[in-house]
């Protein structure tokens, strides 16, 4: 990448132009498989900016703009951000005045509880992970397995047991109390993702920093990590979007200042008994993407090299 | 070589086990200071337990290992004053050539600026100081190797440990690296510890090899030594390229003459530590058998296979049962073609006697 480059290029929008060795043909062929696969999300977003009679009309409105006179008016919507102001306040009552709704709040929430629980789960776990790598334990495998074996119950088996404890301590409803369950809920798949990263480092790069000087916890801040920061990112990214994705826990573990936007979304289009709003639902659905997108693109190069980690002979 | 005062190394009844497999089994040695001493033994031999417990990377199960007269058996890896080149490089891949030569001045704590000049002044002797903002891997082979003994160099240890580090290299780099190393040697005087399979590399490059075998050093000798009096079969299987032919033996009487399918071969002297009537193994390196003159007292065999190796010609000639290789130079090898007939001499003064059962040398 040259120094005059531009932003965008910067943070890798444009992989520097390249349409590579296959050519534009393929490369096409790719782009339109991939624009196949958005077309839910297209959709959804789309439907966000419909006006509210348009959003379930047939034929449906199929794009914002008419292209130019390419797309025949009657598949063409006029755009309206009057959907995501209503996301954050509007009358809940035909006719009333617009009441805030609290979904600023149930976003703060969806932030703050998944990132510190991914955070948490992803310290704990890398460290665990390195143990379990680096100083494997007598039955180290079994102890492994057991760890696994907390992801492979369907999660509506465990609840009960979970609010009943919940309850018992006071952690119905509160920020700590989602927190630590979605931590938990997070360890073993990042130990799991950490450990198959620390297994494939070479162990010899390691003692090469013991015979320079490090000490056991230089070895591991200075040498082990730094290399294994793909993964860090996979692993973040994936609890991210499993944690925000989040329903069950946190419609029953969640209080009304703690709510998350996943169950926050089921109240708000369901209440009133008017039917479902659904140009409303995409509303927040789109803002619901914003964080995760955002993360993903900022992580990609990282996340490319983490998925495909030890699949390649480098 | 005994223990003076300026004996860089000294190990004494050094035995690592990992579970039932025995790496390293009382192994002793010692080494003086500046000495370019060579382990040379086939892989997993326990060549690199060795190293690994002269750095502190292994702790042995049993003896002792003291440097430069101290103990350091239980010492902690810093402050030994031994750095190690691996075989795999175990270069920083997450650093850049100038970060992997100061990591190590970097946790001795030494000043940026001093840093610096010799992070320069190690590229340039290694010729690395274009590379020096580059990744490893983004380097080819013989560069990385560069950067992985600069690495070790650069705080100047008294030990320098070096596990096969030729292993992962093409054969004309290896020929380059083993002058450079030499010349490294030379150049700082430390003591180098070399582990290789390689007998080449050991006979080009020890100043004393100590042979290995299964965790234990059988044989410890200047190149020349280990050449010419092999203290037994292992060894003399080892050393010399291409190797010792063996033919079976039984001993005589006199304990000088050897019944063998070449007819009566005779020691110079005679050898007291023989059995009369026991079988034995004579062994003639193929540089000490050639065409025979007239007169001279000759063996009758048949050529079977040439091998021109440019200068020389190993050729394999049938001697009744046995095959014995010989090297002979290109002018006297070019004549001869598979199936001639061949007179060849064996030189009684070069023969090695071993016993059969055991293996070691009679004398």
């Amino acid at each position: 990448m040259s120094q005059s480059s531009s932003f965008l290029e910067r943070i890798g929008f444009f992989k520097s132009g390249n349409v590579g060795e296959s050519g534009w043909g393929r490369t096409l062929g790719v782009g339109l498989i991939s624009l196949f696969y958005f077309l839910p999300v297209l959709f959804i977003i789309f439907t966000s900016l419909k006006p509210q009679d348009m959003a379930l009309s047939v034929p449906p409105t199929l794009s914002p703009t008419s292209l130019f006179g390419l797309i025949p008016d009657h598949y063409v919507f006029t755009p309206t951000l009057e959907n995501f102001s209503s996301v954050f306040s509007r009358s809940m009552t035909s006719g009333g005045a617009p009441e805030p709704t609290g979904f600023d709040r149930y976003f703060f929430n969806s932030i703050v509880i998944a990132s510190t629980s991914v955070f948490l789960a992803l310290i704990i776990g890398t460290l665990a992970a390195y143990g379990f790598s680096r100083y494997p334990l007598k039955g180290n495998d079994t102890y492994l397995f057991i760890i696994l074996t907390t992801r492979m119950l369907p999660a509506i088996v465990v609840i009960i047991p979970v609010i009943l404890m919940f309850r018992v301590v006071g952690l119905s409803g509160s920020y700590i109390g989602i927190i630590l369950l979605y931590t938990a809920f997070n360890l073993a798949f990042t130990i799991w993702m950490m450990k198959s990263f620390f297994d494939e480092l070479s162990t010899d790069v390691e003692d090469a920093a013991r015979i320079d000087g490090s000490s056991e916890t230089k070895v591991f801040l200075k040498i082990c990590l730094p290399q294994v920061i793909a993964g860090l990112a996979a692993t973040f990214v994936f609890g991210l979007i499993l944690t925000w994705n989040e329903f069950l826990f946190a419609l029953l573990l969640t209080g009304p200042d703690t709510r998350t936007v996943p169950v926050a979304m089921n109240q708000a289009v369901s209440s009133g008994g008017r039917g479902t709003d659904w140009t409303l639902l995409a509303s927040i659905e789109t803002l619901f993407l914003i964080p995760v997108f955002l993360v993903t693109f900022f992580l990609q190069d990282h996340l490319l090299r983490g998925v495909t980690f030890g699949t390649v002979k480098r | 070589m005994s223990a003076s005062a300026n004996t860089a190394l000294s190990l004494k009844g050094v035995t690592k086990h990992y579970g039932r497999v025995r790496a390293v089994e009382n192994l002793s040695f010692e080494v003086a200071e500046g000495r370019f001493f060579v382990l040379f033994g086939p892989s997993s031999v326990g060549k690199t337990t060795t190293l690994r417990t002269i750095a502190g990377l292994v702790r042995p199960d049993a003896g002792s290992l003291e440097i430069f007269g101290k103990d350091m058996t239980a010492a902690e890896i810093k402050g030994r004053g031994v750095s190690m080149v691996f075989q795999s490089f175990a270069l920083y891949p997450h650093l850049t050539v100038y970060e992997n030569f100061a990591y190590p001045l970097v946790e001795e704590k030494v000043g940026k600026e001093e840093i610096d000049r010799r992070v320069k002044e190690t590229a340039a002797m290694l010729k690395l100081d274009k590379k020096i903002d580059r990744k490893p891997n983004t380097l080819s082979g013989g560069e990385q190797q560069r950067v992985a003994l600069g690495r070790s160099l650069i705080r100047r240890p008294k030990i320098l440990l070096l596990d096969e580090p030729l292993t992962n290299l093409d054969a004309k780099l290896r020929h380059d690296m083993r002058a450079e190393l030499k010349r490294l040697h030379r150049q700082f005087g430390m003591t180098i510890v070399y582990a290789t399979p390689d007998e080449l590399e050991a006979l080009s490059m020890g100043e004393e090899i100590a042979v290995m075998r299964e965790g234990a050093v059988v044989q410890r000798g200047t190149p020349d030594e280990l050449y010419e009096s092999p203290k037994d079969l292992y060894v003399a299987g080892k050393i010399g390229s291409p190797h010792m032919n063996l033919l079976q033996a039984k001993t005589g009487k006199d304990k000088s003459t050897f019944e063998t399918a070449l007819g009566k071969l005779v020691s110079p002297k005679k050898l007291a530590g023989a059995q009369a009537g026991e079988a034995a193994i004579v062994g003639i390196r193929p540089n000490d058998i050639r065409i025979a003159k007239k007169g001279e007292d000759a063996v009758k065999t048949q050529i079977r296979m040439l091998e021109p190796l440019g200068d020389v010609t190993v050729v394999s000639v049938a001697a009744g049962e046995e095959t014995l290789r010989l090297v002979l130079p290109e002018q006297v090898a070019s004549g001869l073609e598979p199936g001639q007939a061949a007179s060849i001499y064996l030189d009684p003064e070069k023969f090695h006697f071993f016993r059969a059962a055991g293996g070691e040398a009679l004398s």
